[in-house]
């Protein structure tokens, strides 16, 4: 018999691609289902050191109609093959006519006698996978519990009210940051957006290659690339204008995550970190990460790479410090039919198992698109950047202009005024306290507002921003202070890419990515106990449209702040 | 006291002696004796208070966690000018003004620029030096990108702190020509003589400094093109049409070939004419002298000569003189709006020979440089043409 995790995954798999191919949903809306996986596991009476591992899984809601238990379980076989399993509930050889909404109509039980490291080893990576489904499938919630000797921990997966990004084929990008970096250490909540904001590259054919026997798909095989920065900065300091780890998600049909088994892992082919993105352009130089952390909250990376400084020092703490880039890769699969269950199960398994030849063998226009999308996210940074940097060298040529005329002034009450107005006892206390009344007054407003995160300005702002326009006839170009907008302005503008629409479910959600329910411990590898988890904060209701139409238009002009920079 | 040779008998200028005559008639009704007109520049005491009370007002603003801002008269707009027939177009009272926020990305930079020649300023009335707008953009040349950034806030903070731009100790380089019966002293004690024959003088950078002058002239002829200017030069013009004096401003005149036409005219009150091409730009430059322009609305007093009158080249020239086809040049689109923009100028309305003129124009869809005269002969110009205008009074 096969881990449990595996079981899990192939048996999660058939669901979701049952749920989408023989039911019928259509080819743009979202999964919504809801599922309970339970596993019980207690000292195995036929091995030492070993637990016995009952696994059920059992739908909820009325969905299967259709689902024949002895097909499921002949076709399951057909990649696990020592599995078995039992159907309770209703007959094996009959369809699920029954609809009991709140009730499981039936559920499918395996069992499998594991090591209590292998079991709890399964169990984050069970985790992984399902927290890695609700990134992409926002509508489906999973009820994950383990009950080990007694002890019994749930946990809940599921994405409801959060924000996401709708793609095709029925699935949805979550775009809440926190599932994907941790809360930074240092700088407030107001310098970040909560949300990332991917940019969508334009798909590409992939070829199989001739070596592959006995492949032959009906349709073709498509790689379309997403790429975002995380978080999204609104307030650039010179401690987090930097790249510090790269993390690369793999997506198949459907959305349905690619996990490799230990003897073919696909991501072989992205070891090698240059052989799809050139890091050089951007002077970066990567290394892949060896160590990733199972136990963690954050959805789990396929790959994950390690930015080294140009000076040779290992990065720092990618959660602690320097911008996330997130590529999310999605394979997806076309015919000019609609999708068959054992049509789409086969290519996942092919991707399963082939995914680094089949990317090799297109290396050149997967490397396009991904280059590009890289391209265009790092590029937006860079332009924020220097953005800033011009703002900065504006205020500085502000205030030394300023304390030019003070310190030069021969009129004694102007500089006693002056001075007594930001209280300061001398010229060099002025210009210091000057500098910063002017970061104060003037940064605030050129921290980058998303559309998503727009708060309520007081009504004296809300009056100058509809006021007499403040910009010079000459055009005089403005810096681009902003990373954070919507999307889809700026992908208009390359004809290369998807145009998406994001969408948020609720204004306001307090929902966390996971909400495990306290206070009884489960046991992890390493034996703590396990955290409860906060609830995210409150997002803040969407901000003044006006001020949304007058942002957007300051700039939709930035671009031209980008001549010869002025002198700090 | 005529210290010039010889030109034409005197009955040659009787048209134009009775036109001056006429201009200072029109100008005792409109208000008084006609007197010259000092302009009175601000002291650089005033200047310095004006520059610390608006530091101050930023300060201030900071200081109550406000973000500050310029409030600058938007000298763009044709809503803040009006036209008024005996000054040309100047701004009205409560003009529209437009912020320059230091909170905005659009303006922080502008709002940063504005403040350096600010302190820029201050240093040189300190200091009692002068600079030129080029060396106020050479100081950093990175920082301001270019040339019309820095002219364009130069302008604003003159219309600001509404004093002349010469009180800012910014003075602008010169590239008009002077030639013919005139005599002065600058400011520097120099004494320049523009009766040269073949040669002309440039017009000084400090006109307000100039004392002493003295002229016959018994008309002023701006000239737009400094190839015409040369020509006649060349063909001894001024001393044919003796006494006169000759002005090019090379296209659109700086601000100094203004304060001087308008210098002359308010000290001897010479009859002015302008000899321009018959293309829209032509008529354009006429304007700026005449009226003044939309960007300098503010200083229009200091600047325009209405009394000035269009000598030349007529489009109705065009046809009166035969000037064969190939001479001429369709309009462009751009001819077609420029022409199209001065019509509907409100100056026109109260010329109604020279709207005609540029609906002949319009109609023709043909315009002609003033070298087009050359097909007639090389000389005719200065032979035939301007000599005939001015003896007859061949001006609109």
């Amino acid at each position: 018999m096969e881990g449990t995790a595996v079981a899990v995954f192939e048996i999660l798999r058939y669901l979701i691609i049952h749920w989408k191919c023989e039911i019928g949903v259509s080819k743009g809306a979202l999964l919504e289902e809801q599922l309970v996986i339970s596993i019980e596991a207690l000292h195995s009476k036929h091995k030492a050191n070993a637990l016995h591992c009952v696994t059920t899984i059992a739908p909820i809601g009325s969905l299967y109609s259709g689902f024949v238990f002895k097909k499921f379980l002949k076709e399951i076989q057909s990649v696990l093959p020592r599995f078995s399993a039992k159907l309770s509930g209703i007959p094996e050889d009959s369809s699920c006519s029954q609809l009991m909404s709140a009730v499981t109509p039936f559920q499918m039980i395996f069992e499998v006698d594991e090591k209590p490291r292998t079991l709890m080893t399964d169990c984050l990576v069970i985790k992984h996978f399902l927290h890695k489904i609700t990134m992409v499938h926002p509508k489906i919630r999973f009820n994950f519990s383990l009950k080990v000797n007694g002890i019994l921990s749930k946990e809940i997966f599921g994405v409801e009210n959060e924000p996401t990004l709708n793609l095709w084929n029925g699935i949805a990008l979550v775009v809440n940051s926190q599932h994907y970096v941790s809360r930074p250490k240092f700088g407030t909540t107001e310098s970040y957006c909560s949300r990332i904001h991917p940019v969508l590259g334009h798909p590409v054919t992939l070829s199989i290659p001739d070596d592959m026997i006995g492949v032959d798909l009906s349709g073709e095989l498509t790689l379309t690339p997403a790429a975002a920065l995380c978080p999204t900065l609104k307030d650039f300091s010179n401690q987090l204008n930097r790249i510090s780890s790269v993390s690369i998600f793999l997506y198949g049909p459907l959305g349905l995550p690619l996990m490799s088994s230990p003897e073919q892992p696909i991501t072989t082919v992205f070891k090698d970190t240059s052989y799809f993105i050139d890091w050089k352009k951007y002077h970066l130089h990567v290394v892949p990460t060896l160590d990733l952390n199972l136990d963690r909250d954050l959805v789990l990376p396929d790959m994950s790479y390690q930015v080294e400084s140009s000076e040779g020092a290992q990065s720092q703490n990618a959660d602690t410090q320097g911008h996330t880039l997130l590529l999310f890769l999605f394979v997806d699969f076309h015919s000019g039919f609609p999708a068959q269950q054992m049509e789409l199960w086969g290519v996942h398994t092919l991707l399963t198992t082939h995914l680094g030849s089949i990317l090799a063998e297109s290396h050149s226009v997967v490397q396009d698109a991904i280059q590009f999308t890289v391209d265009q996210v790092l590029e937006q940074h860079h332009q924020a950047a220097k953005a800033h940097q011009k703002l900065q060298a504006s205020l500085w040529v502000a205030v030394n202009s300023i304390v030019s005329v003070v310190t030069g002034s021969t009129c004694s009450s102007f500089r006693a005024v002056c001075l007594q107005a930001l209280q300061a006892a001398d010229t060099q206390e002025f210009g210091t306290k000057l500098h910063k009344a002017f970061q104060e007054t003037t940064q605030h407003p050129f921290l980058y507002h998303c559309s998503c995160e727009m708060k309520q300005q007081t009504p004296e702002k809300k009056d100058s921003a509809q006021s007499t326009e403040d910009a010079y006839e000459e055009g005089n170009p403005a810096p681009r202070a902003e990373t954070c907008w919507p999307e889809e302005n700026k992908r208009l503008k390359s004809g290369r890419l998807h145009r998406v629409v994001e969408t948020t479910h609720a204004p306001h959600s307090s929902r966390a990515p996971r909400r495990p329910e306290p206070p009884t411990a489960s046991l992890s590898p390493s034996g703590e106990k396990a955290h409860s988890k906060a609830p995210a904060p409150s997002r803040a209701s969407p901000g003044n449209r006006l001020q949304d139409a007058l942002w957007l238009q300051e700039v939709s002009n930035l671009s031209e702040w980008l001549s010869p920079s002025p002198r700090p | 006291m005529a210290f010039a040779p010889m030109g034409p008998e005197a009955s040659f200028f009787e048209v134009l002696d009775r036109h001056r005559t006429s201009l200072l008639a029109d100008l005792r009704s409109a208000g008084g004796e006609p007197a010259t007109r000092e302009t009175r520049l601000a002291s650089s005491s005033e200047v310095l208070a004006s520059i610390e009370n608006i530091i101050q007002d930023i300060i201030t603003s900071l200081a109550r966690n406000e973000a500050p801002a310029f409030t600058i008269d938007n000298r763009s707009s044709w809503e803040n000018i009006k036209f008024d027939d005996s000054v040309g177009l100047q701004m009205v009272p409560h003009c529209i003004t437009r912020k320059v926020k230091s909170d905005s990305p659009k303006s922080i930079q502008k709002f940063a620029l504005i403040l350096k020649i600010l302190s820029m300023i201050y240093k040189l009335v300190q200091s009692n030096t002068y600079a030129t707008k080029r060396d106020i953009y050479y100081t950093d040349s990175q920082l301001f990108g270019n040339q019309t950034i820095v002219d364009n806030i130069i302008s604003d903070i003159s219309c600001m702190l509404k004093v002349p731009r010469r009180s800012l100790h910014i003075i602008s380089t010169s590239k008009g020509l002077i030639a013919g019966n005139l005599r002065y002293i600058e400011e520097d004690g120099t004494k320049v003589n523009c009766t040269g024959g073949a040669t002309a003088v440039a017009v000084p950078s400090n006109i307000q400094g100039i004392r002493n002058l003295i002229t016959d002239a018994k008309f002023l002829l701006i000239v737009e093109k400094d190839a015409t200017f040369q020509r006649l030069l060349d063909d001894n013009f001024c001393k044919k049409m003796s006494p006169c004096i000759m002005v090019t401003g090379k296209g659109v005149p700086d601000l100094n070939t203004r304060l001087l036409v308008k210098k002359l005219w308010d000290t001897f009150r010479t009859p002015v004419f302008t000899l321009v091409d018959a293309d829209p730009y032509g008529i354009e430059i006429m304007c700026i002298y005449k009226y003044g322009s939309m960007s300098m609305s503010f200083e229009a007093h200091n600047l325009t000569v209405p009394a000035i009158r269009w000598l030349g080249l007529l489009p109705s020239d065009l046809k009166r003189l035969n000037i064969p086809k190939d001479s001429l040049i369709p309009l462009t689109k751009r001819d077609q709006m420029k022409l199209d923009s001065i019509l509907q100028r409100p100056y026109v309305t109260c010329q109604p020979f020279w709207r005609k003129e540029m609906e002949i124009m319009a109609d023709s869809k043909m315009k002609a440089e003033i070298q087009a005269l050359t097909f007639l002969s090389s000389d005719y110009l200065s032979r035939v043409y301007l000599p005939n205008k001015l003896r007859f009074g061949g001006w609109i």
